[in-house]
């Protein structure tokens, strides 16, 4: 018979008359204890080992015992200064003052209470409205609290020690009692039978290693089972932020259906945040109240031609039929930097032919980038949010089509059922909000702002197709798909890596 | 968004639809793009919408649009006014940043506690938008027994009041909500309204002031007088507005006359007399101005936008169901084919539109209103059949890959806010500003930050990643953070005077880390990338001497890669070592 190494061991190590105790078993086989116990399980499995448990009871000093074995417990010293300060057995003649009798017996803190309390208990005295008076027949001596306390710190036997006794040892806390379970083996008659036919050792190894396979030995080893339920350690591999993830599914989307990305600057001229768009210089929202205003110069250089006919729409309108603001409007004004409050001045960029020439229809464009609004900071809002940005411009455009896009494109993200409510806005006409169901809870929700660009933004843009656009926050979206409640807990230094490694991937 | 408070009872009696229930007309005004915020204290209903439709700031428009939904009314309507008998007389002394005035008499009105609660509403509402705080154009509503046409004017044939400009501690007064004679100078200190609005005068060399035989009455656009206070018992209004543009005010006079109009006030003109030397000098105008515009819009562009065919009679039904008339322009196909009813892509309808319609500044305006008049909601959306080829920016594919390649080393990516403080990214990074090192550079300023966290934009983003290690530092470790993110700095030379660009950053947070780990990672980056990185010595402040190196990539030196110094850890409460690297995305790619 074969067997492995600690099996063969623990094997030749017990025997068939008497229960040897597992420790004893891994002493003799030069085991540690815990491979040992694995051997007797495996041998007993086999049939060959039968294993006896038996309860036995522990106690062990604790530290506080351990120092009353020199020093005599509290009850006994403070007996013996009574004793020694003349105290006698009448509480009237004898007594002597406790204050006087705790000093002497050196006695502090909460070793005084212990004192009194065990003192009257044991009956070796009585103590009366602070005097002390003694029983001369009490006998510290021969106090079974103290014989057991010192039979357990030298480590010997206390099997004839009343239990009453121990309970009060450790209900005094001056000992510990442990429950603990002792396993013992014997050979059945199948381990002897198997010790005579004479068991052999078979090689069992831990680890697969280059050298058992380069050398051929892994043929003849018997691998060691491995406990393949226990919990490995923690492994925390890098992964991509929840929210980059939310913006690359929707650029891949976007991408999907056609549209190509753009590209610009975070801090840029209020004409193309908010001139270009039509936005009246004394529109409430370019106030410096909502805006980020930078302590910068203003823009070196805008072109000139755009400017003047940004202008013209501002203050005469566009068109045969079209009527200006009758609002101020200058061009310092327009200069300023600010940081951008939303996207829209990409588009701006891209449609005046500013950034890559002049367009031709069809063209579809779109943005995932960051926007600022000096707004509340709070669980929904932040100064700092993604914005996604999209327009499509061709020869003729319907709101039919716009509705087409918008449907197709949440669709994407599970979110059916998209209502379109007509809205204002000043660079689009006709404007509407769009509200969709969340795709857990049903509720309507508002998920973007969009419309038709107007000629008043078109026409000084040089445009002369239809452009329709949208706008939407980025994290709106991604608290619908990941459910999340708090954006600060995503977005920015406070984020808790806890909840950015435990989010859960979305695809 | 503006709102206007309703009563529901005064809805039912301005459109005689005694019949429907407080929801009914909730629903009914949903769909005029009107939303239900809740109730007042006052049990009114509240509600709120895009900032267009100024005409619905109070009861009386809202009620208007209802009729004109429930096809109770088509058309342009135009209240009927009488002859003048007053004149406003704008004299030479007239503040120039104030000059233009507007405004109408008002006879036989019935001022209820509703009814003067909602004129108020509406003024205020005016005043809150398209008078922009009553910089733009301010109302001034008074008792007209309370004044006494001046007869100083001796051209003029009628009564008469005076807009002017005085001295600012002149003439006084006794204004609204006082029992004091108060200076001009002294409403702008004493008074609680007059302190609100001192900002808007407070460059004016003369006070505006309307005089009228008794003297001075109201100190536009801050107060008016107690003596021509309007309340229930007033039958008979004098309305007056002052502001910096004739057309902005006179707009929101239109609106105001309407509403007291809808109540079955008359309204009679007034003459506007501009005296002395400004840019309407010479000329008299009479107000209110009902004047109602017109504009083309072609059939082509309504079926365009729309996306549906009409019939050029549907449109025509449209635009009248919109408070509009429409009729075929002369000189097209002409009255036969609207009459027959189709509409070609030649055909144009002259709209006409009423004056109180603000927000109609293009033909393309109109197409919206036979959008909403048709139901938007009764379009069929399509998917435009369109093809374009999709594709992302360069700077955007690279920052996606380096992001990629950063997360397969094992780094947590982030993403942290661009807006920060000087103290996080000079001060606690022992970083002196103005130092010739990286994140050393002049931070672009934010002039109103919302609070003092987020003052600059950040020069570099190694502080952000301290940051998140000081506020993680109950997480588990190793803590290996990466971003690849925004900077900013400031740079006359470039257009806009800020140089934005991206940096790769990375931290490694761990009780063994050293320069090796973080030059590790940073070889493995450089060879994906297949470029090369050489680490000369340098110094920088938040490194330990001797144990941070210049990232010098094919030639340039873009960064910089070390042990970021225990003054700074402990600075961030961090009790292990730290070490990283930031430097230019550019370094890795065409951005």
């Amino acid at each position: 018979m074969q067997l492995p190494e600690p099996q063969v061991a623990v094997l030749n190590a017990a025997s068939a008359t008497e229960e040897t105790p597992i420790d004893r078993l891994a002493a003799a086989a030069e085991l540690e204890p815990e491979a040992a116990t694995r051997a007797v399980f495996e041998l007993r499995d086999e049939g060959l080992l039968e294993v006896a448990e038996r309860e036995t009871v522990e106690y062990e000093p604790t530290d506080e015992g351990r120092t009353y074995v020199d020093s005599g417990l509290p009850e006994t010293r403070l007996y013996r200064a009574a004793v020694g300060a003349g105290a006698g057995a009448s509480a009237d003649e004898d007594a002597v003052s406790m204050g006087q009798v705790i000093g002497a017996a050196d006695l502090a803190g909460d070793a005084v209470d212990i004192a009194l309390a065990n003192f009257g208990r044991k009956g070796y005295g009585n103590i009366d409205s602070g005097d002390l008076s003694v029983d001369p027949e009490a006998d510290p001596e021969a106090d079974p609290e103290a014989d057991a306390l010192a039979a357990l710190v030298a480590d010997e036997a206390v099997d004839t020690v009343d239990n009453e006794v121990l309970d009060r040892l450790v209900s005094r806390n001056l000992a510990a009692r442990r429950d603990r379970t002792e396993r013992s083996a014997t050979l059945t008659d199948a381990g002897v039978t198997a010790l005579m036919e004479g068991v052999e050792t078979a090689e069992t190894v831990d680890r697969l290693t280059p050298e058992l396979l380069t050398s051929g030995e892994w043929e003849d080893v018997e691998f060691a089972d491995y406990n393949v339920e226990a919990d490995a350690p923690a492994v925390q591999g890098g992964t991509t932020h929840v929210l980059r993830q939310a913006a690359e599914r929707v650029t891949d989307v976007l991408v999907g259906m056609g549209f190509q990305e753009m590209d610009g600057p975070h801090a840029d001229a209020d004409f193309w945040i908010n001139d270009c768009l039509f936005m009246p210089q004394d529109h409430p929202a370019r106030t410096h109240w909502d805006r980020f205003a930078l302590d910068t110069p203003p823009i070196d250089d805008l072109p000139a031609d755009l400017v003047d006919r940004v202008e013209s729409a501002h203050r005469e309108g566009v068109g045969a039929d079209g009527d200006g603001y009758h609002s101020p409007w200058s061009e310092e004004f327009a200069r300023a930097v600010a940081l951008r409050g939303h996207t829209t001045s990409l588009s701006m960029r891209y449609l005046s032919g500013e950034r890559v020439g002049d367009l031709d229809p069809p063209r579809r464009f779109f943005s995932v980038e960051k926007v600022y609004r000096n707004d509340t900071l709070d669980a929904t809002h932040l100064l700092e949010f993604f914005q996604i940005e999209g327009w499509v411009m061709a020869e003729d455009l319907s709101v039919r089509d716009l509705m087409g896009t918008f449907v197709e494109f949440y669709e994407q993200f599970g979110i059916t059922d998209i209502q379109f409510k007509p809205h204002y806005n000043p660079y689009t006409e006709p404007s509407f909000e769009l509200f969709g169901r969340h795709p857990t809870t049903g509720e309507l929700i508002e998920i973007g702002n969009s419309g038709m660009f107007r000629d008043e933004v078109l026409d000084p843009l040089g445009v002369d197709h239809d452009v329709m656009a949208w706008g939407l926050a980025l994290e709106r979206l991604a608290m619908l798909t990941t459910g999340t409640e708090d954006i600060r807990d995503l977005h920015g230094t406070l984020a808790d890596l806890e909840f950015l490694r435990g989010a859960e991937v979305t695809y | 968004m503006p709102v206007v408070d309703i009563d529901p009872d005064e809805l039912r009696d301005l459109t005689g639809h005694d019949e429907k229930s407080d929801d009914d007309l909730k629903d009914d005004l949903f769909g005029l793009g009107l939303e239900f915020e809740g109730e007042t204290d006052d049990g009114l209903l509240r509600f709120e919408f895009g900032p267009d439709r100024l005409d619905r700031l109070s009861v009386e428009g809202v009620a208007r649009s209802l009729r004109y939904q429930y096809g109770d009314d088509r058309g342009v309507r135009v209240p009927d006014t009488n002859d003048p008998d007053f004149t406003f007389v704008v004299d030479g002394d007239v503040p120039d940043e104030r000059p233009y005035v507007t405004g109408a008499i008002v006879r036989g009105v019935d001022l209820d506690d509703a009814a003067l609660e909602s004129l108020i509403q509406l003024q205020e509402k005016l005043h809150a938008t398209m008078g922009r705080k009553r910089a733009k154009g301010a109302i001034g509503i008074h008792d007209l027994l309370s004044i006494k046409g001046d007869t100083l004017s001796e051209d003029s044939d009628g009564n008469s009041i005076t807009y002017t400009g005085v001295a600012p501690d002149g003439d006084t007064f006794v204004p609204l909500d006082s029992d004091r004679e108060l200076t001009p100078a002294e409403v702008l200190h004493e008074h609680s309204t007059g302190r609100t609005y001192a900002d808007l005068v407070a460059d004016y060399d003369r006070a505006p002031a309307i005089y009228d035989e008794l003297g001075l009455f109201s100190f536009p656009p801050v107060i008016n007088g107690r003596r021509t206070e309007v309340s229930t018992d007033s039958r008979e209004l004098l309305i007056e507005l002052t502001g910096t543009d004739q057309w902005t005010i006179d707009r929101m006079c239109a609106i105001i006359c309407y509403a007291l109009s809808a109540r079955g006030a008359t309204i009679e003109d007034v003459e506007i007399a501009y005296e002395g030397g400004s840019d309407a000098g010479g000329r008299t105008l009479r107000r209110p101005d009902f004047e109602v515009r017109s504009k083309s819009v072609s059939h082509d562009r309504i079926e365009t936008m729309l996306g549906v065919d009409l019939k050029a009679r549907d449109v025509i039904d449209l635009f009248e169901r919109s408070g509009l008339d429409a009729v075929v322009a002369d000189g097209d196909a002409g009255d036969d084919e609207a009459e027959s009813g189709d509409g070609d892509a030649d055909t144009t309808y002259d709209v006409s539109i009423p004056p109180y319609r603000v927000d109609v500044l293009h033909p393309l305006d109109l197409v919206d209103d036979v959008g909403r008049a048709y139901g938007f909601d009764e379009l069929e959306p399509r998917y435009p059949d369109v093809g374009t080829v999709g594709g992302r920016h360069e700077r955007s594919r690279l920052e996606a890959v380096t992001r990629n390649v950063l997360t397969g080393l094992g780094f947590e990516d982030l993403l942290n806010f661009h807006m920060t403080s000087r103290g996080e990214v000079h001060d606690r990074m022992h970083v002196e500003p103005g130092a010739d090192v990286l994140g050393g550079g002049d931070p672009v300023e934010i002039t109103e930050p919302y609070s003092e966290d987020y003052t600059i934009l950040r020069p570099w983003a190694l502080p952000s990643l301290v940051m998140v290690l000081e506020n993680n530092t109950h997480r588990a470790y190793p803590q290996d953070l990466a971003e690849v993110g925004f900077v900013a700095e400031r740079d006359d030379s470039v257009n806009t005077r800020v140089a934005e660009s991206r940096h790769v950053t990375g931290v490694l947070a761990r009780t063994d880390a050293t320069y090796e780990d973080a030059k590790a990672r940073l070889q493995a980056l450089c060879r994906s990338f297949g470029v090369k990185l050489e680490t000369p010595p340098t110094a920088h402040p938040s490194f330990i001497d001797g144990r941070a190196a210049s990232v010098v990539i094919d030639g340039e030196a873009v960064g910089v890669v070390g042990e970021i110094h225990p003054a700074v850890l402990v600075e961030h409460d961090l009790e292990l070592p730290v070490a990283g690297f930031e430097f230019e995305l550019s370094a890795l790619g065409e951005e």
